[in-house]
This record gives structure tokens, C-alpha cells and sequence, in this order.
């Protein structure tokens, strides 16, 4: 257990030795860079970009080009200077990096990712109760008061916090300040509700691909990127040089499956011609492919599509849908 | 003269007057500042606002348009467009903090190639005389 | 007043005056609406009307440029404008629209509501308050305390363009704020002042496009974000390339934003995207006396011109020499 009062002299300490990220009020809350645990907010529900920018930046060089002499020449990019925690981050995003590991470390490693991801301890925060009205992570059977994919999670108790330690490195960050750190009494763990599994809908999207919803849906989309980018587990990117044939950079930058230009091939075809295959395919991705792959559904329930889609769109509802209309 | 502190300045010259205003100026041998780089076109109304918006956000120290004196436009009416959006655009670029002198519009004719290194002297110096240069394009 | 609007939606569809409807029901939750599409006369139970209804209806015209039919829809007063700004730009056809005006009391600012109550089942609006329903009380608020912030200086509350009008046609005012008020607020500032505000709200743009794809005016067959050659804007997402982004879109909204607000709505960064735009509207209006969206007649400001123009001249000697 830590008390409240004296979580803040932790992660001071902690920002010493670490390069300390936290969630900020930067006109929305988003998890940044911190220097000190003052600029730090607490009472937030969640971050409105997900943590996945820290692992996989929108924006992010990869090496550096020029031309001399007639051989090319690289330059690696990125790699970090020092070891990073992260404060703050929700069970359910916490598990979508579990998700993310899946894909950033298949058949091949992404080692800009896991550079990243290995050099990142987090500290996790239990959800505070209520959730909020568009969370619905326990319907995707997630704890929001899990310590899963952190290295120690901190459960709001009033006055202090519990804190669960499940790694080493967890328990290196608590060791910078043992002092302030005191024994638990049994029990003192709450347990997550709950909610209506949802979980279905991974067997019953596949007989769905020639449903009139993905039309019907589609109209109301404007085909924006909102909700790929503010997705825990999107993780789609485009790669582009920037500069001439003489010299410039490499940079992946986040891609959204509902952009138009997304599928355009060079002569101007475009396999997903239309709104309607462009939504259906986000939703197949979710709840089809991810499972196909990684045998595990492709959403975390944080809700950060239906908070923020631009017409309503609420991803609850088209889960529901799927299972009505559906057949196993 | 020419020094690695003189601010970059991309000048857009209609074809009928202010580039050959340019021409007089460099066969008068009149001096000016080296660092500018002339764009013909051919009417100052070809110059898209967005031109100035992306020459002004990669680092360029300054966008200018030249083109004839109202009621000379070869294309008769094309700089009285000019003029109506060289307006707008200089307010909408002042207003997210881009400096007035980075952005101007001026009249020259193909008779004026004093005017033209006048002009760019004047403009170089204006620039120059803003707290620093432009941020170059970011770094990855 | 919902149900008045069901029954006029129902005889257009069922008399085949229309191909189908765009209106506003419930979402996921009571105080989240979302945009619908009414096809058959028994689907008209689900239009709803109140002041949760933000969103600006006329976008979904540009679906129908391809179609014959007619389209219905309901616009607020501020949504009106987006119509005539459609026509005059030929993207639709006045006579394919039928419009259903509807007297707006004022919108509501989600987040406002949020703050002061929870839980809250409706709002309505009536004369200077909204009527809060919250579980079994109703809460009378007075509208400042609520209203979204575009609405403080409406001009239009109820739509000047209509073929059927809903309820009363008084006009109200809101507040007495001047409308670009929060524009000369900056434009006190110092330039580097600005361009540190800017800079700080341009770095947080996640480039999501909602902005562009929300707008009622971004009807390009393609956009000029997405051409590759030439290729205006790269994806990369620095401080500069969102700055041209900002910059071009607001050049774009030049005699187009009708300050529907969908863009500072939707935005999910929270970046005040209408002081940007009605620094553009504001120049627009003094210098060339133009507000979009008024009469399909006016010609956009910059497709006209005179040989001798008094407004610009006070300003000329900053622009020509």
C-alpha cells in the first residue's frame, strides 16, 4: 500500500532515474513526458489518444538517406536515451499492448516497437467507479481492476492506494521508495464486475459479410479517422519519404482503414471503392481477423470510438446488432 | 554582400511585367540581395494561396508576388483577384502568429527593374530585421 | 413539435415525394443523438428533435449528387445556410431537397450538461431556460448556463430556407456577445503571442480529418490533402505540417463556413478550430461585405472583383505598394 499523499514524491523519485510519462492536460488529457509529477492530472477517466503512441508514434523516423559518392548512405533513427515508465495507463489499454506485442512481434520483430515496448515500465491505475457511460471493457471479459500487461497496478482505496507488484521491474520502481510503502490487510482487493459478455461476436461477424448493415452504416460514416486513431489497437501505417532522391528521411505515420486513399493502388483502383467495405472491413478486422490470428478478439472495450466518433456511432451498438443478425 | 544570414525569399514574377522588371534589374547590374529565388508565372493570380501556405510552413523566410499595376494585367483583370486574395491571405497568416513582411504583394512593371531591387532590398531587410529565421523542417 | 415533424416525414414518403429522410434519433444513451435515414413511413417513430442535436444534416447531401430522387431533410437555422452555399456551389439541386425548418431553442454544450448534471433523461428547451430532466425532477436552467458556445451569437435560429416550417417563427438572440468576439480577443495579442497559441493547439492535431470530413463545404472529389502529385502535404504529422493543414483548410473555408461549429465539435483533441474560421468569415464580411450562405445570388467574394475597391484600400498600403 501507498498513501495517497506520498504517491507524488514516488514518481518524483521515479522521474530521476526514468524518463517519466503521465497523463497531462494538454487541452485534452494525453499521456506525455513529464518532469515533474506536478504536471500530472489523477482525476481523469482516460487518455483521449491511447497510450499506443508512446510504442508507436503517429509520426516516427526511421533512418535517415543521403547519397555520396554513388553509395547510399543510412543513418539509423530512433532508440531511446533512457529507460521510460509510464504512469497511469487503464487495464484495458494495458491489454491492448498485449494485443499490439501479437502483431509488432510475429513473424518478424518490429524492433522500433519493441525497443520501445521493452524499454517502458508501466504503472498501471485502476478504473475508477463508476465507468464511463461508453466503457465496456467487462463485456470483453477485462478487469478494470486487473494487473494484467503492468508492472505494478494501483487500486484507488480513498486515502491510499493498493499496490500490486507483478514483475521485477515493477518491483525496482517500488524499491526506489520501500520507504513509503507499506503492507496490505487481507482482502483489500476489489473485484471488477462483469458485464454482459459481447464476446459472441467474434463467431457470429464471419456469416455478416454480404449483410445491407455495413451500407446502412456507412451512410451515417463520414470516413474519418477518429476512431482508428484513437484506437488502442489500430495499428495500421504507411510509410513515406520525405526529402529528395539525394537525401531525406524515412517515416511511418499512423494509417486509418476509412480513409478513401487507404486501399488506392497507383492506377487509381481501389478495392474498398466505397464507404460501406471500408467500415465493414474495421469491424471484420476487429472481431474476424484479429481473432483468426491472434485467437483473441481485437478490441479492448475502452470506448474511445463511440466517446468520440463525430456522428454517433456507437461500437456497442453495432456489436449488438452483429449478434442479432448473425448465425454461428 | 552575400551572407548565410540573409533571409530566403521566394518571389513569384508575372510573366508580363514584374519578371521582366527582374530581367531590367539583373541586365542594369543593379545590386540587391542574392538570397531570392524567382518563380515565373505566368499571372500573378496563378500564384495559389496555397503556394505561399506551403513555402511559408518548409522553412522559406518569405513568399513574394509581383505582378503588373492594377488596370496592366495582361489578362486584363487577373491581379484584381490577386489583390483580393493577397488580402485575406496575409490576414488569415497573421493571425496563427506568421509575421506580416513574410507574405507581401507588390506591383512591378516591366519598365521598373529599379524598383524590383529596391523592393527585394526592402523586403530582404524587413525579414531580417524579425526575431530569427523561420524554423527549418523538422528534424526526425 | 417531434410529432408534427414524424407526420410531415410520413406523408412525403408515403406520397413518394421523397426517396428517404435525414433526420435526428436516439443514440446509444438519451443525450446522444445520431444522424438517421428514414426509407418507409413506419420508420418515423425513431425521429427525435431537441437541443441535443448537433449535428449539421446538410453533409449528408453530398451523398445524394449521384442519385435522381429527392432527399428530405431537417435543418436548424445554422444548417440552412450550408443549403444555399450547396446550391450556389451546384453540388445539389435546390428542387431535389425538400427542407423541414425547424425553430432551434439553442443547442446544448454536451460537456456543460455533463458538468453540471448527471444522469440527466432529456432537455428541453423553453423561452431563456432548458428544462433539465433528471429521473423523476426538472431542473429549469437558464440557457447561458448551457448553450453551446456558437449559439451566443446566433443570427439564424430558425431557418430562412424552408419548404415546410415546424412550430413558431420568433427569432431569439442569445447574449449579446459580438460573434467575433473570441477573434479580436486574439488578435490583441501580440504576434508571437498568436503564434505560440496556434502552434500549441496545431501540435496536439492528430490529422484525423474529422474536421474536413464533417464539413458540409469539403465536397472536392479530391481533396487536396490526398493528391500525391503534386503532393501538398506529406503524412507526417509535425508542428509545420499541421500548421499547412490548418492553414490550407482555412484558406478553403474563405466565403464557404457558415459556422455550423461541426468542426470545433467533433474535433478530438479540442483544438478551437472556430477561431480560426471566423477570422476568415470576419475578413470576408468587412472587406467584401459577403456572408456565405445567404441568397444562392451573391457571388463568392473571390470569383468578383472591382477596379476600384474603398474597403480594401484602407488596408492597402500593408498589401501593395
Amino acid at each position: 500500500m501507498i498513501k495517497k499523499a506520498h504517491l507524488t514524491q514516488w514518481l518524483d523519485r521515479v522521474a530521476q532515474g526514468y524518463d517519466l510519462f503521465g497523463p497531462v492536460l494538454d487541452g485534452v488529457v494525453q499521456f506525455e513526458r513529464v518532469n515533474s509529477s506536478d504536471q500530472l492530472v489523477f482525476d481523469y477517466a482516460n487518455s483521449v489518444v491511447p497510450p499506443k503512441n508512446l510504442f508507436l508514434p503517429q509520426t516516427e523516423c526511421l533512418f535517415a538517406f543521403r547519397r555520396e559518392e554513388g553509395s547510399i548512405i543510412l543513418e539509423p533513427r530512433g532508440g531511446l536515451e533512457r529507460e521510460r515508465v509510464l504512469f497511469g495507463i487503464r487495464p484495458c489499454d494495458a491489454r491492448s499492448l498485449l494485443l499490439l506485442d501479437e502483431v509488432f512481434n510475429s513473424d518478424l520483430e518490429d524492433t522500433y516497437y519493441q525497443e520501445k515496448r521493452r524499454g517502458t515500465i508501466l504503472i498501471g491505475l485502476a478504473c475508477p467507479s463508476p465507468p464511463q457511460r461508453t466503457c465496456f471493457c467487462t463485456s470483453l471479459g477485462i478487469d478494470p481492476l486487473s494487473p494484467e500487461g503492468v508492472d505494478v497496478l494501483l487500486t484507488d482505496l480513498g486515502d491510499r492506494y493498493l499496490v500490486e507488484v507483478t514483475t521485477e521491474k515493477g518491483e525496482e520502481l517500488v524499491g526506489l521508495s520501500q520507504e513509503l510503502f507499506f503492507p496490505s490487510a487481507e482482502g483489500e482487493k476489489l473485484k471488477g464486475e462483469k458485464g454482459k459478455s459481447l464476446e459472441e461476436v467474434g463467431e457470429k461477424i464471419g456469416s455478416l459479410w454480404e449483410d445491407g448493415y455495413w451500407r446502412e452504416l456507412s451512410r451515417r460514416c463520414l470516413g474519418c479517422g477518429v476512431c482508428t486513431y484513437l484506437c488502442p489497437t489500430c495499428h495500421c501505417f504507411d510509410l513515406t519519404d520525405v526529402g529528395s532522391t539525394l537525401s531525406g528521411k524515412r517515416f511511418r505515420c499512423w494509417d486509418s482503414c476509412m480513409f478513401a486513399d487507404f486501399t488506392r493502388m497507383a492506377g487509381g483502383v481501389n478495392p474498398r471503392p466505397t464507404g460501406k467495405e471500408r467500415v465493414r472491413q474495421r469491424y471484420f478486422d476487429k472481431f474476424s481477423y484479429f481473432p483468426e490470428q491472434y485467437g483473441v478478439l481485437g478490441c479492448v472495450g475502452c470506448g474511445r470510438c463511440s466517446q468520440y466518433c463525430p456522428m454517433g456511432i456507437d461500437i456497442r451498438t453495432i456489436i449488438n446488432e452483429v449478434i442479432a443478425r448473425g448465425a454461428k | 554582400m552575400a551572407s548565410d544570414d540573409d533571409p530566403t525569399i521566394l518571389v513569384f514574377a508575372c510573366n508580363w511585367c514584374s519578371y521582366a522588371g527582374a530581367d531590367l534589374a539583373g541586365v542594369s547590374r543593379l545590386e540587391m540581395p542574392p538570397h531570392c529565388r524567382v518563380v515565373r508565372v505566368m499571372c500573378s493570380a496563378r500564384v495559389r494561396p496555397e503556394f505561399v501556405i506551403a513555402a511559408l510552413s518548409r522553412g522559406l523566410d518569405g513568399v513574394v508576388v509581383l505582378g503588373c499595376h492594377p488596370g496592366d494585367c495582361h489578362y486584363s483583370e487577373g491581379n484584381y483577384y490577386t489583390r483580393r486574395r493577397a488580402l485575406l491571405l496575409k490576414e488569415l497568416l497573421e493571425h496563427v502568429g506568421i509575421e506580416p513582411e513574410r507574405f507581401q504583394l507588390r506591383w512591378i512593371s516591366a519598365s521598373e527593374g529599379a524598383k524590383f531591387a529596391q523592393t527585394i532590398t526592402e523586403i530582404t531587410g524587413e525579414i531580417k530585421a524579425l526575431d530569427g529565421r523561420r524554423e527549418p523542417p523538422p528534424e526526425g | 413539435m417531434e410529432q408534427e415533424l414524424r407526420e410531415i416525414v410520413r406523408k412525403l414518403l408515403e406520397e413518394g415525394a421523397i426517396e428517404y429522410f435525414i433526420g435526428y434519433a436516439e443514440g446509444f444513451e438519451p443525450l446522444h443523438t445520431t444522424p438517421c435515414f428514414i426509407e418507409r413511413g413506419e420508420q418515423v417513430q425513431a425521429l427525435v428533435w431537441s437541443p441535443l442535436c448537433p449535428y449539421n444534416l446538410a453533409r449528408y447531401l453530398h451523398q445524394m449528387k449521384n442519385g435522381a430522387g429527392k432527399v428530405g431533410l431537417v435543418v436548424k437555422g445554422c444548417d440552412a445556410r450550408a443549403i444555399v452555399e450547396l446550391v450556389k456551389g451546384n453540388q445539389i439541386q435546390r428542387e431535389r431537397v425538400v427542407v423541414v425548418g425547424i425553430p432551434c431553442q439553442g443547442q446544448v454544450d454536451l460537456a456543460k450538461l455533463e458538468d453540471a448534471f448527471e444522469g440527466v433523461e432529456a432537455v428541453e428547451g423553453k423561452g431563456d431556460t432548458f428544462l433539465v430532466t433528471v429521473g423523476e425532477k426538472v431542473h429549469s436552467v437558464e440557457k447561458e448556463r448551457l448553450l453551446r458556445e456558437k449559439c451566443f451569437s446566433c443570427r439564424h435560429p430558425i431557418s430562412f430556407e424552408y419548404d415546410f416550417v415546424l412550430g413558431e417563427m420568433s427569432p431569439l438572440v442569445y447574449g449579446s456577445e459580438s460573434e467575433f468576439a473570441m477573434v479580436e480577443e486574439l488578435e490583441r495579442l501580440p504576434v508571437e503571442e498568436r503564434r505560440a497559441f496556434w502552434r500549441a493547439q496545431f501540435e496536439r492535431c492528430i490529422r484525423c480529418y474529422a474536421c474536413r470530413d464533417i464539413c458540409y463545404a469539403c465536397y472536392c472529389q479530391e481533396c487536396i490533402f490526398e493528391s500525391k502529385a503534386p503532393r501538398w502535404l506529406e503524412k507526417t504529422t509535425t508542428p509545420l505540417d499541421n500548421q499547412t493543414y490548418h492553414l490550407i483548410r482555412a484558406w478553403h473555408m474563405v466565403g464557404r463556413c457558415i459556422d455550423c461549429g461541426e468542426c470545433e465539435r467533433v474535433c478530438p483533441v479540442g483544438i478551437p478550430l472556430r477561431r480560426l474560421y471566423k477570422k476568415v468569415e470576419k475578413e470576408v464580411e468587412q472587406l467584401f461585405d459577403y456572408r456565405a450562405g445567404m441568397r444562392v445570388e451573391d457571388l463568392p467574394p473571390l470569383v468578383t472583383f472591382a477596379a476600384e475597391e474603398p474597403a480594401l484600400s484602407s488596408r492597402q498600403d500593408r498589401s501593395e505598394r
